[in-house]
């Protein structure tokens, strides 16, 4: 029983994080220039994640390693500033975009521009990192995620062709906009392959003290976690796709969201919108901000807990702090929320080789996986990730200009 | 053992089982007639500058010393490193040794005095 309750704990955890900001305005975005026909990016994309996701775990629980912690080792410092690098600036933007729709849930509530939200949400975050442990992130803000599953409520009450829904896992050739369709693809690969989600997961599996023990409950996380995300991803799209596809309405901007839900749940799709977008906001802000201080602690070989007392591990503490003034300083700006999203998803595709060829080498070493090395499948498909992550890093940027709007 | 696979970049854990820092820099001693011998580990971010760029290294010293911040790595004496299997570790206590002198100063300047720290 105990284990049954890990799981399904670890699943609505792992799903923390994966339902963001970019993944609802790229599936939403697809949905209503592309009706279903984007659907096999996010089933693409959540087979790639599963598989890294539960790499980094296994990985983890196995030799007591992150996965950044380990790329220091193997790779050596120059890589790693690297990496680090690259890291930085892909999750200032997409923390930026993030904190950007706390702010905007927060407009559609208030009425209030979302600029004016910038610094209490900052705030906000800042203060669940400083007296939050890592099982209140974890847990606490994961849980109250669940509000997303009215997307999947919405998706089915609203009756869709499930014949077509089928059809649109299959990748296709489009039919119309090619340039702006594989852009489309592009940003939701970017958005459901996120570094930030397989990284966390390492940590997150120190954090939890997961053991060898855990190889198998990894394994049944990672991919009921990564699944039931892309799920509701999905449901985003097929709701975009029948509401806003018909009506010929392209997502523009963050304020169009709640038509969504609105056709399907009344004055309460409304709420339940803006409650989905402000707490899966806020729970991937509070994962990547945690992350990036995880990084740079682990770079660097400083002390590292979040359920630690900010003045034990001072540096970490400084390192979120860091994190969390830099994001919000683009947010303040003023910058369209949803530019700073589809921007961030592009570049986000653009770096994945760098922290994805390490798997490779890794999942392979004997002094830290030991007998839990990788076999032929796993290797074969995390070499076609690679050559998956390789075309996304060539052909992102030049889509971001020629089919980004 | 060879260095680079087995120390270099590696956790450093004091004597007490805290995160110290990372292997930073192996320093060698080579005299004439003899086979080099390893004499310390460093750790501080001017050695990690120089693995990235010497003239990185060299401006960063120059800032650092131009603001009177100590900009030399700490090293430890090789006798007192123990190399384990990814792990290294320092018969040091970390906390009195120059490899935690910034978190020693972030915690009681900065970090410290804000509320609920």
């Amino acid at each position: 029983m105990k284990k049954i309750v890990e799981i399904a704990l670890g699943i609505v955890t792992s799903v923390g994080g994966f339902l963001e900001i970019g993944s609802i305005a790229t599936a939403a975005q697809a949905g209503a220039d592309f009706s279903f026909q984007l659907i096999w990016a996010i089933v693409l994309g959540g087979l790639c994640i599963i598989f890294l996701v539960e790499q980094a775990g296994r990985f983890s629980a196995v030799s007591g390693r992150t996965i950044p912690d380990a790329i220091r080792e193997r790779f050596g410092f120059n890589y790693f500033a690297f990496l680090y690098l690259v890291l930085a600036l892909v999750s200032l933007l997409v923390l930026a975009a993030e904190i950007g729709g706390v702010c905007i849930a927060l407009e559609l509530a208030t009425g209030i521009t979302f600029q004016w939200w910038t610094v209490p949400a900052a705030l906000l975050i800042w203060l669940v990192m400083w007296k939050g442990t890592f099982g209140i992130i974890e847990k606490g803000v994961s849980m109250l995620g669940l509000v997303t599953l009215s997307f999947v409520a919405g998706a089915f009450i609203i009756h869709p062709p499930w014949s077509q829904v089928v059809r649109g896992a299959l990748p296709s050739l489009p039919h119309h906009d090619s340039v702006h369709y594989w852009f489309v693809a592009v940003s939701i690969l970017g958005a459901t392959i996120s570094p930030y989600l397989y990284f966390f997961y390492s940590s997150g599996a120190i954090e939890d003290e997961w053991k060898e023990t855990h190889v198998g409950i990894n394994r049944i996380i990672a991919t009921g976690g990564m699944t039931f995300g892309s799920v509701i991803s999905i449901a985003v799209l097929v709701l975009a796709a029948m509401i806003f596809a018909p009506a010929g309405v392209k997502v523009e901007h963050y304020t169009q969201l709640p038509q969504l839900l609105v056709p399907v749940f009344g004055y309460w799709g409304y709420w339940l919108l803006v409650a989905s977008v402000g707490i899966s906001c806020l729970g991937a802000a509070l994962e990547i901000t945690l992350q990036m201080a995880y990084l740079t602690a682990q770079g660097f070989g400083w002390n590292w807990s979040e359920s630690q007392p900010p003045h034990a591990e001072a540096r970490f503490a400084a390192a979120y702090t860091v994190t969390i003034i830099l994001a919000a300083l683009v947010t303040i700006t003023g910058i369209d929320p949803l530019t700073i999203t589809i921007f961030s998803m592009a570049l986000t595709a653009a770096t994945l080789p760098v922290s994805i060829v390490p798997f490779l080498f890794l999942m392979n070493d004997y002094s830290y996986v030991r007998v839990y090395r990788n076999g032929w499948f796993s290797n074969a498909v995390v070499i076609v990730i690679i050559g998956i992550a390789f075309i996304l890093a060539v052909v992102s940027i030049p889509l971001q200009i020629f089919g980004g709007s | 053992m060879n260095l680079v696979r087995d120390c270099l970049d590696k956790q450093i854990d004091d004597r007490s089982k805290r995160r110290m820092g990372r292997v930073d820099g192996i320093v060698l001693e080579i005299e004439p007639g003899r086979p080099p011998r390893v004499a310390y580990v460093e750790l501080g971010v001017k050695t990690l500058m120089n693995r990235l760029s010497s003239r990185l290294g060299t401006a960063l010293a120059k800032l650092l010393e131009s603001r009177h911040i100590e900009s030399a790595p700490y090293r430890i004496p090789w006798g007192k490193i123990k190399v384990g299997l990814n792990t290294v570790h320092a018969d040091v206590e970390a906390e009195k040794t120059p490899a935690l002198e910034w978190e020693l100063w972030l915690r009681k300047k900065v970090i410290g005095r804000i509320p609920g720290a």
